[in-house]
């Protein structure tokens, strides 16, 4: 899958697991901060987010510094997932 | 308990006045889904995504109330089922991802106190704060454990209140059980036609009560509940419950009975009906609502308004709240049976 396909599945994920009603992928920006921008992103959507990556790429993020590193922006998380998924 | 405002999100439009005008919605469907209001203007768009149907009409119904009444002693709620629809999405999920890693919303979601939970988060209330589940007769008990804090405390404002949500889910289990129509019927003809079953309804009903007489409509005097099959026992509970309030059978002219077409189980209406022998205006609130087991709040909902202004029927006639007594009876199953007493203070 190429990294802008990629890109796409995992803003579709996010609206879907965190219920962003009215937002479509086109809205969000690659480089936009998930949290403290304008998405609203709170503590409760992390958890949720670190359950979207467990479940869609097998991605199990157990120490919260490296989770900080990578839920910033969906450049990050998609970086990331295309280094570590194991499905 | 003095009841001095109250807010209802139903099948109807009852946000607005349309439903006093008697603007009804009479669909023939195998649901009567509640009308929910923009919600805008009330809930955070970062909280409202993350809210299920009754968390969102227990808000809708209930925040304009606190926000109108100002400070409140404590915040009561009843409801069956709660957040239904999270709860099932949980319960699946559990089972899906083998007991892994769960998302939290539809957990924290779907628990019957997140609505009073809620509530009390957004309008910052630090008082006594308790949800009720106990079925059928959540709504009661939530009456019951609202007029006993009013004893306790010298002056008190309480919200009080009810809500149930449609659940797929659990509407398939109900109508496997028998308890809604395989054909559905319009709300109008709901009451009319009794066949087995009756139709799924939702909503939330809200109330601020007080201790204080000051600007109230009506007074809730007394609340009974019996569990029973027996049609004797259910009157003379009924029976039971005036002596012990010394209110004259004769006295109640005014009854808000929840008839839901059920060919078999609709007799306990009548026995009541001819328990009470001077009824001169009777509602059948679910003809409005549908049916769901916190509906009897959707009862005291029109008798309320009743106690204002009159309601029109289903036939354009102009029902009253006549004389000085009212009952709300209601019962599901013809097994767990309600009764609210009311008395119309002006």
């Amino acid at each position: 899958m190429s990294n802008e396909s990629l890109k796409l599945e995992f803003k579709e994920h996010l609206i879907n697991y965190l219920n962003l009603l009215d937002t479509t992928p086109e809205q969000i920006n690659d480089d936009e901060a998930l949290f403290g921008g304008d998405l609203g992103l709170d503590s409760i959507d992390s958890v949720e987010l670190i359950v979207l990556l467990d479940r869609e790429y097998g991605i199990k993020i157990k120490n919260p510094q490296e989770g900080r590193q990578i839920l910033v922006d969906v450049n990050t998380i998609v970086a990331y997932i295309e280094a570590n998924r194991t499905k | 308990m003095f009841v001095k405002a109250a807010k209802a999100i139903s099948p109807q439009y009852t946000l607005d006045d349309r439903f006093l005008n008697g603007e009804f919605v009479d669909e023939v469907s195998p649901v009567y889904r509640a009308i929910e209001p923009d919600y805008s203007p009330l809930i955070p768009a970062g909280l409202l995504r993350r809210m299920g149907k009754a968390v969102r009409i227990g808000i809708g119904a209930g925040l304009p109330l606190l926000q109108e009444a100002g400070k409140v002693d404590g915040i009561i709620l009843g409801t069956a089922n709660g957040g239904l629809e999270d709860c099932v999405k949980f319960l699946n999920q559990i089972v899906e991802y083998d007991e892994g890693v769960l998302t939290p919303t539809n957990f924290v979601q779907s628990t019957p106190n997140a609505v009073a939970g809620q509530l009390a988060l957004m309008s910052e209330n630090t008082g006594y704060n308790s949800t009720h589940v106990n079925g059928s007769l959540s709504f009661e008990n939530s009456l019951i454990d609202a007029a006993m804090l009013l004893e306790e405390k010298q002056q008190a404002t309480i919200l009080v209140g009810a809500i149930e949500e449609f659940s797929q889910y659990n509407y398939t289990i109900d109508k496997h059980a028998g308890r809604f129509r395989e054909i559905p019927v319009s709300n109008s003809q709901l009451t009319k036609r009794l066949e087995p079953g009756s139709i799924c309804g939702e909503g939330s009903s809200m109330f601020i009560v007080s201790n204080d007489a000051t600007d109230a409509q009506v007074e809730i005097i007394d609340v009974a509940q019996v569990t029973s099959e027996d049609e004797k026992e259910v009157e003379a509970t009924l029976i039971d419950f005036l002596i012990r309030n010394q209110v004259p059978a004769d006295e109640v002219k005014t009854v808000a009975l929840g008839r839901n077409g059920d060919a078999r189980t609709d007799h306990f209406y009548t026995a009541i009906s001819n328990r009470l022998t001077s009824i001169e205006s009777t509602i059948c609130f679910k003809a409005y609502c549908g049916e769901y087991r916190t509906a009897a709040a959707f009862g005291l909902y029109t008798l309320f308004q009743l106690s204002k202004h009159p309601l029109l029927d289903w036939n354009g006639n102009q029902l009253h709240f006549i004389g000085n007594y009212a009952l709300v009876y209601n019962h599901f199953d013809g097994i767990r049976h309600g009764y609210i007493l009311v008395k119309k203070l002006r």
